[in-house]
């Protein structure tokens, strides 16, 4: 019998953590560990499939959080712990890891872009000695968007972080306040050829950034870009994530960002 | 100068008696609207040398040419014989001396839309419609207007005759082919009756909301939908103008078959025989159905019709319309 | 070397084939085009001989036969999964040498893009084989000389229509198993359609600017494109498709997963939960199918996609030529001197 890479296979749900009104995070127990910045393809069968990053990796598991804005995401949200999830994959290319060893790596996610860094974080949240420094800057609409906040003060007591909110709703006791692109500045960047950037979140938030860093000195090519778009498949056949020659699903989600400017939608 | 014309015997060979006297104006059928442009010669010949130059295009898509003499409508009887030739005997429509002129005005021409010789929407060829029931209803003096439409679209504004003809198209959906795009389903809503809806990725079809229009087909970009290549009719009854009831046409029978719409409209003669007020000069087919009401009419025109199957004649007809009577200035 | 048939001895073949092939070819659906008193033409099971058009182009391609508009990946009960059964019976199309090289097109995005290969299209595809039918004039719209895809060796036999005969060339032995050798040979090979009325000039082998993704060119297609999708559905080489699940409606256990053709034109296509999609307008969604057409999909797998069969130019409501915009952007390249060759 041929293989059949459409065929989902069951996993299990070990833990649901609540994040914000919208978003949890859901523990599912894997066999092999994906690569940081890999994606799964996730159904409920009846209901429909959904492209989701990772947002965590352990031994024998992988988190995803989940933002309810769909069909999919809606019924995933309604399991409980030990209820079974059906996953394709992992696909994608996920970071470079290698290629950031050694070098001034600084992370901007906007919204739930922060769910996909957060590997990467933990990674060198304990192995802090692979970057020679991090620096991190997350934006959010509101306080209450915020996500992984325990994570977020965790990582603060290591690394350099800028939290802001684009809304302070009056509630908001953070220091800063704005769009994410406002605080570009102020994180101190190394010579050209230490600089490693990650930049996660919508497509709007990743051009305005990416364009930030660039008049800070940084070169396209040292600007490391995840994106997401609409996908079906995942094995690049369905055709709806292609852009330009390629397919995100293959050839991404991560990118270079001199590649990414010249994928046109 | 004293004439002494017979109005009766001009009106009755399609001569109109106008305001001037001794000027009189040939109604020219063209049963579907359809003519071929060898005829313009002619009609120019006659405007120009024996009327006043003028050609008016009727409201029932005949040709009128005012301006002509009584006395000379013999010899412009025997000019018009091709006409004649033509546009009724050719289509098969019994016409005993060609050379007298038309035999009779009280069945009106058959006005038709363009239909589907030219127009995307239209669901049937409307002009060879029209010419098939030309063939059996003229001549005759019963005073009956039959307007063929190509779809619900009524640009013929079928719903103002006494026989409005619209095409129906019967979609056919294989669900295999459809992608789900909804481009039928946004269509009928927005322009005709919402009868299609989504349904888990595909479309369903409410049969009893469906008026045939055909447009799901025109828009569907993989042929899920196609067309049942078996023609239907809608057939609405009674639409007129007039000073007394102006009123639209109603629904007598959905998704007839042709044969059905031929028969129903020649068994309507017999039905205007049985009826017809004697006593008056002439009586609107409208008007008599308004006396018998409508189930001695369906009955009537009904007889040894054989209804195709998925035809539907409606229990009930309700005719509103105006009624100048009941105008909101006459409390005055 | 060929066989020569009498009308008679290639009826007697397809039925004999019959029994061992189900055999598709561009069929007559009369009265059932989109509009009153016409016909459509695409791909379906033939009976004889007498069924296959072979004179006229047909509206749908070929493609609908080895990639279905939807397909069942698998019916769900309660939590098993059952993948369709599998069809064994041999596909046989008649089909014109465009569409073979569109098939080929069809073949690269299922089977080698990416590591996996689609088992769907992989199964259905290795049951089908090709009569190819001589095209030596192509149609109106028919650019494939300029697509280079004219002309295919990729064929088990290879047919030409006469009046009352059929000469074959038969590749497959397979295929001889079917008729009586006795039949008189004649020296047939096909030939190939070598000049199209219409002409295109594909901007070939060079890197495209930024310049031409934001030029005015496309900006027209914005109102004139109504985004109905037919350019894509009827094109051979167009692969996109949809996965949708349902339920059945009276027992919300069971149910299935599908896929269905997708058209890069129609709303939706790009559309992410939470609200976010990409090329609301439908002139950057002509200039996404155009350049994949002959550009992108070039610099990809070493081939332009469109092989020039010109259905798109035939079924667009709007009047778009496709063809016309493939030459305008040339045109507009060399103008602007926007094609920087890569040394």
């Amino acid at each position: 019998m041929r293989e059949n890479p459409m065929m989902p296979k069951p996993h299990k749900v070990i833990k649901i953590d609540l994040e914000t009104d919208l978003e949890s995070t859901f523990r599912i127990e894997v066999d092999t560990p994906p690569a940081l910045g890999q994606f799964y393809m996730v159904s409920i069968p009846r209901i429909g499939e959904m492209p989701i990053s990772i947002s965590g990796i352990g031994p024998g598991w992988v988190d995803m959080t989940i933002r309810n804005v769909g069909k999919v995401s809606r019924a995933v949200h309604s399991l409980n712990e030990k209820s079974i999830l059906f996953l394709r994959g992992p696909y994608g290319n996920g970071f470079p890891m290698d290629e950031f060893k050694g070098r001034h790596l600084v992370i901007a996610a906007g919204g739930s872009g922060i769910a996909p860094v957060r590997p990467l974080l933990e990674h060198y949240y304990r192995n802090p000695d692979e970057v020679d420094k991090l620096d991190l800057l997350f934006g959010f609409k509101t306080p209450d968007d915020i996500l992984f906040r325990q994570d977020i003060d965790r990582w603060k007591s290591r690394f350099d972080t800028i939290l802001t909110v684009d809304d302070a709703c009056g509630i908001w006791e953070g220091e800063c306040v704005g769009l994410i692109t406002e605080y570009v500045k102020n994180i101190k960047l190394s010579e050209y050829d230490k600089m490693e950037i990650v930049i996660v979140g919508p497509p709007v938030m990743i051009k305005f950034t990416a364009a930030e860093f660039i008049r800070q000195g940084v070169s396209e090519e040292r600007i490391v870009v995840s994106m997401e778009r609409r996908m079906s498949c995942g094995l690049g056949k369905c055709g709806h994530c292609k852009i330009s020659e390629y397919y995100i699903c293959l050839d991404g989600p991560v990118f270079r960002y001199n590649e990414a400017v010249k994928l046109v939608d | 100068m004293a004439h002494d014309v017979n109005t009766k015997t001009a009106v009755k060979n399609a001569y109109r008696i106008t305001k001037v006297r001794g000027k009189t104006a040939l109604r020219i059928r063209i049963p579907g609207g359809c003519l071929h442009a060898k005829h313009f010669d002619l009609l120019k010949h006659l405007a120009e040398v024996y009327g006043d130059g003028l050609v008016h295009l009727t409201t029932r898509q005949g040709l009128e040419i005012s301006g002509l003499d009584y006395a000379g409508i013999p010899e412009i009887n025997r000019l018009i014989m091709p006409l004649l030739q033509d546009l009724e005997i050719g289509i098969g429509v019994e016409i005993h001396d060609p050379a007298k002129g038309y035999p009779s005005a009280g069945t009106r021409n058959i006005a038709a839309c363009i239909g589907s010789r030219v127009c995307p929407f239209a669901n049937y060829d409307t002009t060879s419609l029209a010419q098939r029931i030309e063939k059996e209803i003229y001549p005759n003096d019963y005073h009956v207007k039959v307007a063929l439409t190509g779809c619900p679209n009524d640009c013929i504004k079928a719903r103002m005759n006494d026989f409005g003809i619209v095409g129906m198209v019967e979609p056919q959906y294989d669900y295999q082919r459809c992608i789900g795009c909804e481009a039928c389903v946004k269509n009928c809503a927005s322009q005709v009756t919402g009868a299609l809806s989504m349904h888990k990725g595909k479309v369903k079809r409410d049969k009893r909301r469906c008026i045939g229009c055909g447009e799901c087909i025109l828009k569907c970009p993989t042929a899920a939908w196609t067309r049942n290549p078996a023609k239907f009719y809608d057939i609405l009854i009674m639409g007129r103008t007039g000073k007394k009831n102006p009123r639209i046409a109603e629904e007598f029978i959905q998704w007839a078959d042709e044969d059905v719409v031929v028969q129903v409209i020649k068994n309507t003669y017999k039905f205007i025989d049985e009826h017809i007020d004697k006593s008056l000069p002439k009586e609107h087919i409208g008007y008599i159905v308004d006396r018998t009401g409508y189930p001695v009419f369906r009955d009537k025109v009904l007889e040894g019709v054989k209804l195709n199957s998925g035809a539907r004649v409606a229990k009930h007809v309700q005719w509103g319309g105006c009624r100048y009577s009941s105008d909101v200035f006459l409390s005055d | 070397m060929g066989w020569k048939f009498t009308e008679a001895a290639f009826k007697d073949l397809i039925v004999k084939l019959k029994a061992d092939y189900t055999i598709l070819g561009p069929k007559r659906f009369v009265g059932q085009g989109r509009f009153s008193d016409t016909d459509l033409i695409r791909y379906d099971e033939i009976e004889s001989l007498d069924e296959i058009v072979w004179n006229e182009k047909s509206t749908f391609s070929p493609k609908e036969v080895v990639f279905p508009i939807t397909q069942t990946l698998f019916y769900f009960i309660e939590e098993k999964f059952l993948e369709p059964k599998l069809d064994e019976n041999k596909i046989l199309i008649f089909l014109r040498p465009c569409d073979i090289n569109g098939i080929r097109r069809l073949d690269t995005i299922h089977l080698r893009n990416g590591p996996q290969s689609d088992s769907y299209y992989a199964q259905l595809r290795e049951r089908v084989r090709f009569v190819m039918m001589e095209c030596m004039e192509g149609f109106d719209t028919c650019f494939c000389v300029s697509m280079k895809s004219n002309i295919t060796s990729d064929y088990d036999m290879a047919v030409r229509f006469g009046d009352d005969e059929v000469l074959a060339e038969v590749k497959n032995d397979d295929f001889t198993r079917y008729f009586s050798l006795d039949l008189p040979r004649v020296e047939f090979t096909p030939g190939f359609v070598q000049e199209n009325t219409i002409k295109v000039t594909v901007p070939d082998g060079g890197e495209i600017s930024a310049g031409i993704y934001n030029h005015d060119m496309w900006n027209e297609y914005k109102s004139r494109c109504i985004a109905c999708g037919r350019c894509n559905t009827t094109c051979i080489t167009c692969s996109c498709h949809t996965t949708t699940d349902i339920f059945y409606d009276d027992n919300m256990r069971a149910g299935e997963r599908r896929r269905t053709w997708a058209c890069c034109h129609v709303d939706g296509f790009t559309d992410m939960a939470g609200g976010i999609s990409f090329r609301k307008d439908n002139g950057s969604r002509m200039r996404f199918k155009v350049l994949h057409k002959i550009y992108d999909y070039n610099k990809r797998f070493g081939e332009h996609m469109c092989v020039g069969c010109g259905r798109c130019d035939d079924n667009c409501p709007e009047y778009i030529s496709y063809s016309s915009c493939i030459n305008r952007l040339s045109q507009v390249i060399q103008e602007t001197d926007a094609c920087v060759k890569i040394p």
